[in-house]
């Protein structure tokens, strides 16, 4: 018995030791700092665009903290601009990303908005203090994301293809990664198993959707939400064409073509940008924004027994709820059980970090 | 005596008061602190902090190095062109010191809107904006007008994304139009209709304030106008091309307008290393090897990720009849090869 405790206790910790001892310690050569969503352990994982890579950093950050403390900062842009020495109008916020076990939050920011911009991660603890997390002497991995087809790409020239990260997540030990190329129109969603294996660039999945029953087509997923539905692992994606699709996890396999089930249709004006799952009273709820226009409450009770659309009549889907006391809503995570924390751009342009209660 | 013109006193505008005339004539006079190649650089050994010049702007990070008569504070990141940056030195009233600006250089210039073709389908799926210099991200959507002929806008013809699908020298922009309005059968387009009606004429209006990579606004606003015509359904057939190899070229004529940025990279004429260009409103492609043609036959190879300006693919049209028509395609769909002779 104490033989085979040991031996459990044994593996455990092994399994709890492999993923942080694939990161190594050195300067992370991050070329862009886009899309953020934290794994196990404080690991940090981050979407470079630029370098068609996804790279997996040890915050060190594993303090584990049960409920936040509201953060409220207006004019953040000035305030990590002061930071990293430029005005508030060089600093772009592309994405926002609680740390579960600190609460801490993470921004991934550009310091600077042309090409030479220099991509900077910053924490902002309970008490609104914001420190850089400095990448010169990091633990890290990443890996890199195929590439594109290229015909002669020696003869051509430099090649101005470049695909645009648009959500990351982290779900049942794989980094789940969705972009949109700004040249050819395809949907690829990627698996990359974590510990990196660099011969490993994960699965790439190619999903259609039906509308209506009449036509199946493919689109780019624009963000996506790791769920579980009566036990079962889902990703709810949602496309660039307003669908909203839930797809079985066990059917992200590579070179797979997957049918998504369209559970609901989002209309013209709405694009979602982020999505969290939360709990309110017992039941299940997703949150999104959508390009500033407009934060959307949906109830998730019935989506696994929620019909397809597949007929005319079905056009809405699963009912939603647009949240008017939410404006200009830029970036959303859930921050602990009962709140949620928003990167709102204000009427005056400023950018303003909210701490607001789960509607 | 006279300081060197960049320092500046951090005082309130105005006369000093007598009481500051008296603390800086007590004083010695304050250290001489200037910027060079992104320096901060003070003359002797000094201690002193750097800040952005701005209410509760914390010291910046970065080295403080001294040599034989200078002491240089280099920080982490270089700084900003054109703003101002406080010294603090102990003891002594901060200095302000504004970092030179930028050399001035040309504005940016719109140089091209692909597809070029005055005529576009109705289901137009990306336009391509070149411009002659680095752009600034985050301006695209406020850039941008689409006009109808009655002179109002189209409202959201764009997919807005904070992305944006810039290349990675920033110089090309690749607009989509909004899939969710192309695509049949999906709620935008039957809430608000197709971007695009055919038989209407529209005008591509580029704001001149859109900023380039360093700030400058564009040398002038541009307005491109093109037509909808009917909507293209049609997957890319690569065996309907003609090909014509010529003493020097081989011409590819497509017998449509295909995607500038996919045609260029996605054709290629096997172990045959050349240049490519697009002709005639990108319905024709020029292939000129680098070494003369010999007699004999080569093999054309089509990549199946070429799309047609409406997002057809090689053998795929952008939406498929029913999903058993999607699961019939290959996983690994196969390059489309065509030989050809040379005499």
């Amino acid at each position: 018995m104490k033989l085979t405790t040991a031996i459990l206790l044994g593996a455990s910790l092994a399994s709890a030791a492999t993923l942080s001892d694939s990161l190594q310690s050195g300067k992370a050569a991050l070329q862009s700092a886009g899309p953020l969503a934290f794994g196990p352990e404080g690991i940090l994982f981050v979407g470079d665009t630029k370098g068609a890579a996804i790279f997996a950093f040890d915050t060190g950050d594993q303090k584990t903290t049960k409920s936040a403390t509201p953060v409220d900062l207006q004019g953040l842009g000035g305030k990590i601009g002061a930071l990293v020495g430029v005005t508030a109008d060089q600093i772009l916020v592309n994405d926002l990303a609680v740390n579960p076990l600190s609460k801490n939050i993470y921004l991934s920011v550009s310091r600077g908005k042309g090409p030479e911009a220099i991509p900077v991660i910053v924490k902002i603890d309970g008490a609104g203090k914001i420190t850089e997390l400095k990448l010169e002497n990091i633990r890290h991995a990443s890996v890199a994301l195929p590439n594109a087809p290229a015909a002669d790409a020696m003869e051509r020239g430099r090649s101005k293809r470049q695909e645009a990260i648009t959500d990351l997540a982290w779900a049942d030990g794989r980094v789940l990664v969705a972009g949109l190329s700004n040249e050819e129109f395809s949907s690829n969603l990627r698996a990359i198993p974590f510990p990196f294996r660099s011969a490993d660039q994960g699965a790439s999945v190619e999903i259609f959707h039906g509308a209506h029953g009449r036509f199946e087509t493919n689109s780019p997923v624009r963000t996506f939400v790791p769920y579980q539905i009566a036990g079962e692992s889902y990703v709810l994606a949602a496309y660039t064409c307003t669908p909203l699709v839930k797809l079985p996890m066990s059917s992200l396999k590579s070179g797979a073509k997957v049918k998504g089930t369209t559970i609901a249709e989002l209309g013209n004006g709405n694009r979602p940008l982020d999505m969290v799952v939360y709990q309110k009273e017992g039941k299940d709820f997703i949150l999104m924004n959508n390009s500033s226009r407009g934060v959307m409450k949906l109830p998730t009770n019935n989506l696994g027994s929620a019909p397809a659309i597949t007929a005319k009549t079905d056009i809405t889907g699963v009912p939603y709820e647009t949240l008017a006391q939410f404006k200009g809503v830029e970036q959303l995570d859930r921050y602990d059980a009962g709140r949620a924390l928003m990167l709102v751009r204000s009427d005056a342009g400023s950018l303003d970090l909210k701490t607001v209660a789960l509607p | 005596m006279r300081f060197p013109k960049l320092n500046l006193w951090d005082g309130p505008p105005g006369p000093p008061s007598l009481v500051l005339v008296l603390v800086a004539t007590l004083l010695a006079a304050p250290p001489a602190i200037t910027y060079r190649d992104g320096g901060f650089i003070a003359t002797g050994k000094l201690s002193f902090a750097v800040s952005l010049h701005q209410p509760d702007a914390p010291a910046l990070d970065g080295t403080l190095a001294h040599t034989s008569n200078e002491t240089i504070f280099t920080p982490r990141y270089p700084p900003q062109p054109g703003a101002t940056y406080r010294i603090d030195v102990t003891g002594q009233p901060p200095i302000l010191i504004r970092v030179p600006d930028r050399a001035p250089r040309p504005p940016a210039t719109l140089t091209a809107v692909y597809p070029s073709a005055s005529v576009l389908p109705e289901n137009q799926l990306k336009l391509y904006l070149h411009f002659s210099a680095p752009m600034s991200r985050s301006e695209a959507v406020r850039r941008i007008r689409l006009l109808r002929q009655n002179g109002e806008s189209v409202s959201l013809p764009f997919l807005e994304i904070d992305e944006e699908l810039w290349d990675p020298d920033a110089r090309r922009l690749t607009l989509l139009f909004d899939p969710g309005r192309i695509k049949r059968g999906l709620l935008p387009r039957q809430e608000v209709g197709a971007a695009l009606i055919p038989g209407e004429r529209y005008t591509l209006v580029i704001d001149a304030a859109w900023p380039d990579a360093y700030g400058q606004p564009l040398a002038q606003g541009i307005r491109h106008e093109f037509t909808a015509g009917p909507a293209d359904r049609t997957p890319v057939n690569p065996r309907t091309w003609r090909l014509t190899p010529t003493a020097k070229d081989l011409l590819i004529d497509f017998g449509e307008p295909l995607d500038s940025a996919l045609a260029p990279r996605l054709i290629r004429v096997l172990d045959v290393p050349g240049q490519v260009v697009l002709e005639q409103n990108e319905t024709r492609l020029r292939f000129t090897p680098h070494q003369p043609w010999k007699p004999g036959t080569y093999t054309l190879e089509v990549h199946p990720a070429l799309e047609d300006l409406a997002g057809n693919r090689v053998n795929r049209p952008f939406d498929v009849d029913r999903f058993d028509r999607v699961t019939t395609i290959q996983d690994r769909e196969p390059p489309t090869q065509i030989v050809f002779t040379v005499r």
